[in-house]
């Protein structure tokens, strides 16, 4: 009842409608940050650049307000979101980066869930035990690590340990044409083997770090939806039919604690996609994260239209994760109505 | 039929919840060490506070100007007298991450109880006076609708741009994360005052007249206050480990050396690795790093013990005395959802 | 077949947690013949539910622990059966049925599934494409009225006999196959046009269709004993009614031991041959339901009794038992009962209750002797 495939469009057209009230608060938010609350900001966003640009500059904030919003949101509508300062256009780079990081984030996501929802189901299944607690540690570890010193630590020392290259997306350029800018995709649709194994060998370390502190989500998530199951009857009606341990857990309890676990999906994607900014730079992955780095001034050259595109597009990326939280969560519990 | 021997009486809780926080301590080894260890840290930063040459004897942070003894040796790997190594130059890096201690732990409470305090009003309004039609449902839906845009970015990339808008700087960096910190507050606070509003007893309350201020004060603050520290104390942690990478993003973000009196560890890290060779001196960026780990680790240990603590069946389990206890396969086992369920 | 589907020898199981060690099933005894009702009846928190849970080792054993004690299914001892081994004794062995019907069927699939998965459980078992507890076919015949099987149903027509026709019966059945016997078992546990609510969801159900579909779970699996505990308390009366009757019909029809569980002592009255009375995790009294409802041998048998309120007895108050039960941690000394119980001498101060003694001359030949855990258990016909 009320859970038949046009309900689902209908659920999902209404979160998508829910989405654009919280699109346009970002983006007012984004200018409020960095254009009316901006404390001298031309000398700090143009370092280098001569007096007459300065002056230009100056002469923008001091319009009035609404001025600078139109300014600001209506060519962000057209897709022409400014360049930096070279005169390069924000958005084509943009457009260009993102799939290197949405493959990374993927990759990711990948790992935290083929390894940090079963360990969530182990800490639950010997809670209070010794499985328990180095599950525990293991991800308290994960989120204690800041992002650049587990980034760092890894690219010096694992990855010679391993022997995983630790930069960029291929040992070599490729000699294929880049079509969808993610490196796996690419080479495996040029059907160049030995280039896939070696983008995938890259994406490793990067992957893993970046799934590693931000593992604990999951598998915190995980671990209390698990605990909150367990002790139900139907688990136990589930072993009653003379299933095993590994069938009830998997099939019967997980498939009950995974429907809140969904609902974490938009912070973990909030810090997946805030771990990208410093995994990126340092292991030379052309995304989104590295771009955000040099437009934060951290490569001396800040990019100041480069960097609001980049938070406006960050903040996408999470609110689209929340809609998929939100319709994940609809499409597991049975009990969720669409209409 | 009667069921027992009647509860212990109200002012003996404060004692039951004490010898549960020390059962839980005792028979879990990572809130126990969590414990201890963040203990050991307030010490330390106590400690380098009041006289910093009892944790820093070389201590050369030229605004304390504590030159107790000059270093030995200049250029230096880790060593007995150097156990952190030096810089190469005039500075110990032992004695810069001791006296950079209290800094940091300070900033991490600071950002945590401010995020904590502005989050937990809204969140508070946000839950309480949420009547549909009233001032208090207006803004009510005024903040939720802001704290939804705010927790659309990303902890890390908000900091960046609030730092970027406002220059680089301590005070700075501190508003910056708190401003990206306090939406979780409004929600987690929000979410079980909604919760323990609803709650038989307190509709009891006021249908018997209790007035909203008492019901406010009496019920719904102590019941949210557990939380609430439990969040906390796990925010300091991760608070300070977002601290630190806006300032290693923002390369200008804290200058090091420093010039709020102490270093602070982050700046120490992006100063060294910008300006060192890491092979060389690896370890003056490694054992600042070490520092944020271990705190923020310790922390966090103690903040999920903590949430054992505070987790009623465990709660139950632990301190109940064994007046009048009924197995735990005799009690009905259908799940209502508590308020100390997980939160976002 | 005389040997007892199950025989509990002085079994004791503890809980153990920070607080303190609880003793919740306290040296009980009992066997339960094949094709009886076996009833246990006792208030809350007097071990029975820990007693039902923990003879298919459903309890978990970190904080529960089986002290001593031995639970015999069909001659082997469970206890100490490693918990991996443990699925092959459930299911078609032992089967169990719970008493909130909301929780004790899985939200997330639907009935068709679920009924299903117990049914291709018992059918892997009966190829042996499973380990199964006892080789070979179930241990009882389970009903009068054979199902229509899909190896019958296949091998007939197509397939001459011989190695063809084990092999067509062994091939694992279709969707539709199963839809059928799902189908039969709901109709089983008398749902009308069960067609209609296989597509369905547990939350999309009433509680009473909820609970014989738990019934017909349990019963699909073709169990050797069945444990019901409790299964009626969560139902309001009418619902109630319905279900009791039919599982008295289906004890009728199917070869099962049942051990029911209850707290209601209307219900074991109406559904149990034997019947066995606990008090603070011990067996108090065991016997024929009929004589231990009308000739009781133990004295909180027989307030128990007394207790329940007449219709006819309009005028005074309701009796009750004085005092309150004792806590599992620290129980009285000596026999459990005595600081309630009317007939307390000092010997029963002092030392433990006895075993459960019968009646002196012996009982009936084939009949359960009925036997009570109290020194005086002859003087209890005297209490008012």
């Amino acid at each position: 009842m009320g859970r038949s495939l046009e309900d689902l469009a209908i659920f999902v057209g209404r979160r998508l409608l829910q989405l654009v009230p919280v699109l346009l608060g970002v983006i007012v938010l984004t200018f409020l940050v960095t254009h009316v609350g901006a404390i001298d900001p031309c000398p700090r966003w143009y370092p280098k650049a001569g007096a007459g640009t300065i002056a230009h500059c100056e002469a923008q904030f001091k319009q009035p307000i609404v001025t600078q919003f139109l300014q600001y949101f209506v060519p962000l509508l057209h897709g022409s979101w400014g360049a930096d300062e070279f005169g390069n256009p924000v958005y084509p780079q943009i457009v260009a980066h993102v799939p290197a990081t949405i493959e990374l984030v993927l990759a990711s996501l990948l790992i935290m869930i083929v390894i940090g929802i079963p360990m969530g189901v182990v800490a639950a299944q010997y809670s209070g035990r010794w499985p328990d607690h180095l599950v525990r540690f293991f991800y308290l570890s994960g989120w204690a690590t800041p992002t650049y010193v587990g980034a760092i630590v890894a690219a010096i020392y694992v990855a010679r340990f391993v022997g995983l290259p630790a930069g960029g997306e291929f040992s070599a350029p490729p000699p294929f044409p880049q079509y969808t800018h993610m490196s796996v995709v690419d080479a495996l649709l040029a059907g160049n083997l030995s280039y896939t194994v070696d983008a995938i060998s890259h994406l490793v370390l990067p992957a893993s770090v970046l799934a590693f502190i931000n593992m604990g989500i999951a598998t915190r998530m995980t671990r209390t939806s698990m605990l909150e199951v367990l002790p139900l009857d139907y688990v136990k009606s589930a072993r009653m039919k003379g299933l095993s341990n590994t069938v009830v857990l998997y099939k019967h309890a997980l498939r009950n604690a995974l429907i809140t676990t969904t609902t974490v999906l938009g912070v973990t994607a909030g810090g997946l996609l805030a771990g990208t900014v410093v995994i990126e730079e340092v292991f030379d992955w052309p995304g989104i994260g590295q771009y955000a780095f040099s437009a934060m001034g951290a490569g001396g050259v800040p990019n100041f239209d480069g960097a609001i595109a980049v938070v406006v597009v960050f903040a996408l990326g999470v609110v689209i994760a929340n809609l998929a939280a939100d319709v994940l969560y609809g499409v597991l519990d049975p009990r969720v109505e669409w209409r | 039929m009667a069921t027992g021997a009647p509860r212990p009486p109200n002012r003996a809780r404060g004692y039951s919840a004490a010898v549960g926080f020390y059962r839980i301590m005792r028979s879990n080894p990572l809130s126990f060490a969590g414990f201890v260890l963040v203990v050991a840290i307030l010490v330390l930063a106590a400690a380098s506070t009041l006289d910093p040459r009892l944790v820093a004897p070389y201590g050369a942070s030229q605004q304390t100007g504590v030159y107790s003894e000059p270093p030995t040796i200049l250029r230096g790997s880790p060593s007995l007298q150097h156990p952190f190594g030096t810089d190469g130059g005039s500075l110990d890096i032992y004695s810069e991450v001791m006296l950079g201690l209290p800094l940091d732990v300070g900033i991490g409470v600071l950002i945590a109880g401010l995020a904590m305090i502005l989050g937990g009003l809204l969140g508070l309004v946000a839950g309480f006076w949420d009547r549909p039609g009233t001032v208090g449902g207006y803004a009510s839906t005024v903040i939720l609708r802001t704290t939804d845009v705010f927790l659309a970015f990303p902890s890390l990339i908000l900091g960046l741009a609030i730092v970027a808008a406002l220059g680089p700087g301590v005070w700075q960096v501190i508003l910056a994360v708190t401003a990206t910190w306090w939406p979780y507050y409004v929600r987690l606070v929000r979410g079980e005052v909604l919760a323990i509003r609803h709650l038989p007893y307190v509709v009891a309350a006021r249908a018997a007249g209790v007035s909203e201020g008492r019901i406010l004060v009496r019920h719904i603050l102590r019941n949210v206050l557990e939380p609430l520290i439990v969040y906390f104390t796990l925010d300091i942690g991760t608070v300070l480990v977002t601290f630190s990478t806006i300032s290693y993003v923002i390369p200008q973000g804290i200058p090091y050396p420093p010039t709020f009196g102490r270093p602070e560890w982050g700046s120490m890290m992006s100063y060294y690795y910008g300006n060192t060779l890491f092979s060389q001196a690896w370890w003056s960026i490694i054992f600042p790093a070490v520092a944020i780990f271990v705190t923020a680790l310790s922390f966090s240990l103690l903040g999920e013990g903590l949430r054992d603590v505070l987790d009623p069946r465990m709660r139950r389990a632990l301190t109940e005395s064994t007046v009048g206890h009924t197995p735990p396969a005799e009690t009905p086992s259908s799940p209502v959802p508590g308020p100390l369920s997980e939160a976002g | 077949m005389t040997d007892p589907v199950l025989s509990i020898e002085h079994l004791s199981v503890d809980y153990l947690v920070a607080a303190g060690r609880f003793r919740a099933v306290s040296d009980v005894s009992l066997t339960i013949p094949p094709g009886r009702v076996v009833g246990i009846v006792g208030e809350t928190g007097c071990g029975k539910s820990t007693l039902a849970q923990a003879i298919p080792r459903l309890i978990p054993e970190p904080p529960a622990k089986i002290e001593s004690g031995r639970i015999l299914f069909q001659g082997t001892d469970l206890v100490p059966i490693p918990h991996h081994k443990l699925p092959m004794v459930r299911g078609t062995g032992i089967g169990m049925i719970f008493q909130e019907p909301l929780n004790s069927l899985n939200p997330a699939f639907r009935v068709f599934d679920q009924v299903a998965e117990a049914i291709q459980i018992r059918h892997w078992r009966e190829q042996g494409i499973l380990p199964t507890f006892r080789p070979g076919p179930t241990p009882f015949d389970y009903s009068r009225r054979p199902m229509p099987t899909a190896s019958d149903v296949l091998a007939k027509p197509l397939v001459p006999g011989g190695a063809v026709a084990e092999a067509a019966q062994r091939r694992l059945r279709t969707r539709a196959d199963f839809r059928r016997e799902v189908l039969e078992y709901l109709r089983l546990v008398r749902i009308n046009d069960p067609e209609t609510i296989l597509d369905l969801y547990p939350h999309e159900l009433s509680g009473g269709m909820r609970q014989r579909i738990m019934i017909a779970m349990a019963l699909s699996a073709k169990p050797a004993l069945l444990i019901a505990d409790e299964p009626t308390s969560a139902l309001d009366v009418t619902i109630q009614a319905q279900v009791l009757t039919l599982m008295k019909e289906l004890i009728d029809e199917v070869h099962s031991s049942i051990l029911f569980i209850s707290h209601d002592l209307g219900v074991i009255a109406e559904t149990a041959d034997d019947l066995g009375v606990m008090y603070a995790g011990r067996l108090v009294e065991f016997g024929p339901v009929a004589d231990v409802f009308h000739a009781p041998r133990h004295p909180y048998t027989k307030a128990l009794l007394r207790s329940i309120p007449s219709r006819y007895k309009t005028d005074g108050p309701l009796a009750s038992i004085p005092g309150s039960v004792p806590s599992l941690a620290r129980p009285p000394p000596g026999c459990r009962f005595h600081p309630r119980c009317p007939l307390v001498r000092p010997v029963c101060r002092a030392d433990p209750a006895p075993e459960l003694l019968p009646a002196p001359g012996g009982a009936p030949p084939g009949a359960t002797p009925h036997t009570s855990a109290c020194h005086f258990a002859e003087e209890v016909s005297n209490l008012p």
